[in-house]
């Protein structure tokens, strides 16, 4: 049986879907990335093997920060960056979505959708603001686990406001309000509702938000953000058990709809890659090239600016 | 004499008009190099922090020329046609000669300042004043000038619209000259623009006057010139493209003003916006070309219109 595999290799965490022709999921692996893609990529391809029974992947797509890297190291025939990605596997999910937020570790956007095709989408700027860092160092501060954050927002009758513009301000906010004595379920509630006022304010500025909305990303886990949402926006907010997997899922439905086959073989994890930073010299630039290995062999290398700096393999 | 041009800022824009009054009146021009890496650490160095990327790129320039020319212009620019310039363009004479004082530079000035009626030949006039030639030669060598610099505003205009005729995807791209025409800034970007099979089209490169007269459908108060030609390219080219790639060297004044604008009131194509600062990866750029490149495809395949 033809199969295809997905990878989505983010800063944080990287997921891997391995799906038949139909779109359904014969595999699936959730895993950290650790600082190391390469290592992490070969522990969800022994992960996914393992799951695995008769069927042969025929195509790759990769998406993520890290795409790049893992798409040469597997042979993708797709490499693919997150919004298509996640646009293309939402879908898979919810045909009729019409908005995805989406909010993860150190990024957030939404992507709005008509008929199935993306119309609108804006990525959050460089400030991590209101992203899920923000909660795990502000539960740090108030000795919760972040994952009890939800738990403990829905059990406040009346959430503190906390200014939400920057982690800054609202960190000595918080702690202001903490100090005159705002109970903490009140606090942590304050602080999901601020995570909303911040994304609506800027990455959702101006964008018409409609029905049906998923919400996706690590912070989709805190039930408190989810209900925070319900109340900002006055819809049901869906998410889905899935909904870590959509950037892989639409990596792998793109190798699909790509019509590129080649032999794959989950040998590759066993395999040894290195990479290595080279400066270029041969001009001002400097350019700092990447160099990828395996098995002492180069197969790739990008980073340069101009046709000097090409490194052949 | 040997008089150095910053290839920075105006250089991008007015530089054939430039070069070809010093060279009709005897001097010999050098150009620093396009930049690099080198260029934009060196002029970081000698910029405050809240310059902008184009700012610090023009002093990296400068200072590459300092020992290698016999005079540095550099114009103070107040006025544009219809309206102001930025102010950095009116300091930028004051900022390099402070800038640079440890070196003592030699500095040629020129000034164009039309609410204190100076306009182009008269600053071109007192320019040549300056280098000792008479006014008749200044005249003239105006006048040559003058047609060196249409003859390359009517070529750009041409490509322009031949991008506009290509048969392929087109955006708009929506830029000041010299941060999209710099070598170490805006290449790269136009060069992630082609690799998504898109047809750039330069704003920049439209004619000024009908630009000008466009971009009242758009704004009737803005007050910069050359970024009221911008909104005036959007009013006359945004039905004829596929999308607009708005970019800006951070942090700069007027386009975080003319930007919202533009997203607000050009309702009918698209828009992406992109920020550049000394940050070296184009991973950022990439991800967001890439992405709006396919928004696009998947809404024509859909049968959208455009």
């Amino acid at each position: 049986m033809k199969a295809y595999l997905g990878i989505d290799i983010g800063s944080i965490s990287t997921k891997g879907v391995v799906l038949d022709g139909e779109k359904n999921i014969l595999a699936r692996e959730y895993l950290w990335t650790e600082g190391n893609p390469v290592g992490a990529v070969k522990r969800l391809l022994a992960a996914l093997r393992s799951q695995l029974t008769g069927a042969e992947v025929v195509s790759v797509g990769t998406t993520g920060s890290a795409r790049k890297l893992i798409g040469v190291i597997t042979g993708a025939a797709v490499v693919k960056n997150e919004i298509t990605a996640h646009a293309v596997g939402t879908l898979s999910l919810h045909p009729d979505v019409r908005t995805v937020f989406e909010i993860g570790g150190q990024d957030s956007k939404i992507i709005l959708l008509d008929q199935g095709v993306v119309t609108d989408y804006a990525m959050n700027t460089l400030c991590a603001a209101g992203t899920g860092s923000f909660l795990s160092s502000q539960a740090r501060r108030l000795g919760v686990e972040v994952e009890d954050f939800g738990r403990i927002a829905l059990t406040s009758q009346n959430p503190t406001p906390i200014a939400a513009r920057c982690t800054v301000f609202a960190e000595s906010d918080l702690v202001h309000k903490a100090q005159i004595g705002h109970s903490r379920e009140d606090i942590i509630a304050g602080l999901c509702k601020a995570v909303v006022t911040n994304y609506l304010n800027n990455v959702a500025k101006g964008k018409a938000i409609r029905p049906p909305i998923v919400f996706q990303g690590g912070v989709s886990k805190n039930v408190g953000v989810v209900r925070a949402f319900e109340q900002a926006v006055g819809h049901p907010v869906i998410v889905d058990e899935n909904g870590h997997l959509t950037g892989a899922l639409g990596a792998a439905i793109l190798a699909r709809r790509s019509g590129k086959e080649a032999p794959f073989s989950f040998e590759i994890a066993e395999a040894d890659f290195k990479t290595r930073g080279v400066n270029c010299g041969r001009c001002a630039n400097q350019c700092e090239i990447i160099c990828v290995y395996r098995d002492g062999k180069l197969l790739d290398a990008w980073g340069n600016r101009c046709e000097k700096g090409t490194v052949k393999a | 004499m040997k008089i150095g041009i910053p290839r920075a800022l105006l250089y991008h824009y007015y530089g054939p008009l430039w070069e070809a009054f010093f060279r009709a009146l005897d001097c010999e021009v050098v150009l620093s190099a396009p930049t690099t890496k080198a260029t934009v650490e060196r002029g970081s160095r000698r910029s405050i922090d809240e310059a902008c990327l184009s700012s610090k790129i023009y002093m990296g320039h400068a200072e590459e020329l300092l020992d290698r020319c016999d005079a540095l212009f550099v114009p103070r620019m107040a006025d544009e046609r219809e309206g102001i310039m930025c102010s950095k363009f009116e300091a930028l004479y004051d900022l390099t000669e402070n800038t640079f004082r440890d070196r003592r530079p030699a500095l040629v000035d020129f000034e164009i300042d039309r609410r204190a009626k100076k306009g182009e030949r008269k600053a071109f006039v007192s320019l040549g004043k300056k280098l000792g030639k008479g006014r008749l030669a200044s005249n003239l060598a105006y006048f040559s000038a003058l047609r060196a610099f249409e003859e390359d505003r009517s070529r750009r205009a041409a490509a322009l619209e031949d991008s506009l005729n290509a048969d392929k995807f087109k955006f708009l791209v929506l830029a000041h000259p010299y941060v999209i025409f710099d070598d170490y800034v805006g290449r790269p970007l136009v060069e992630l623009i082609r690799a998504q099979g898109a047809e750039p089209v330069f704003g920049c490169d439209a004619d000024f006057a009908s630009c000008l007269q466009a971009s009242y459908r758009l704004t009737e108060s803005l007050p910069w010139s050359f970024s009221r030609a911008l909104c005036g390219a959007a009013v006359l080219y945004a039905n004829r493209v596929d999308g607009i790639v708005l970019v800006s060297a951070f942090p700069c004044g007027p386009d975080s003003l003319v930007n919202e604008i533009l997203i607000r009131r050009v309702r009918n194509r698209p828009i992406l916006q992109l920020t550049l600062d000394a940050q070296d990866g184009t991973a950022g750029a990439e991800t967001r070309l890439e992405s709006f490149a396919d928004i696009i495809r998947m809404r024509r395949e859909a049968g959208h219109e455009r």
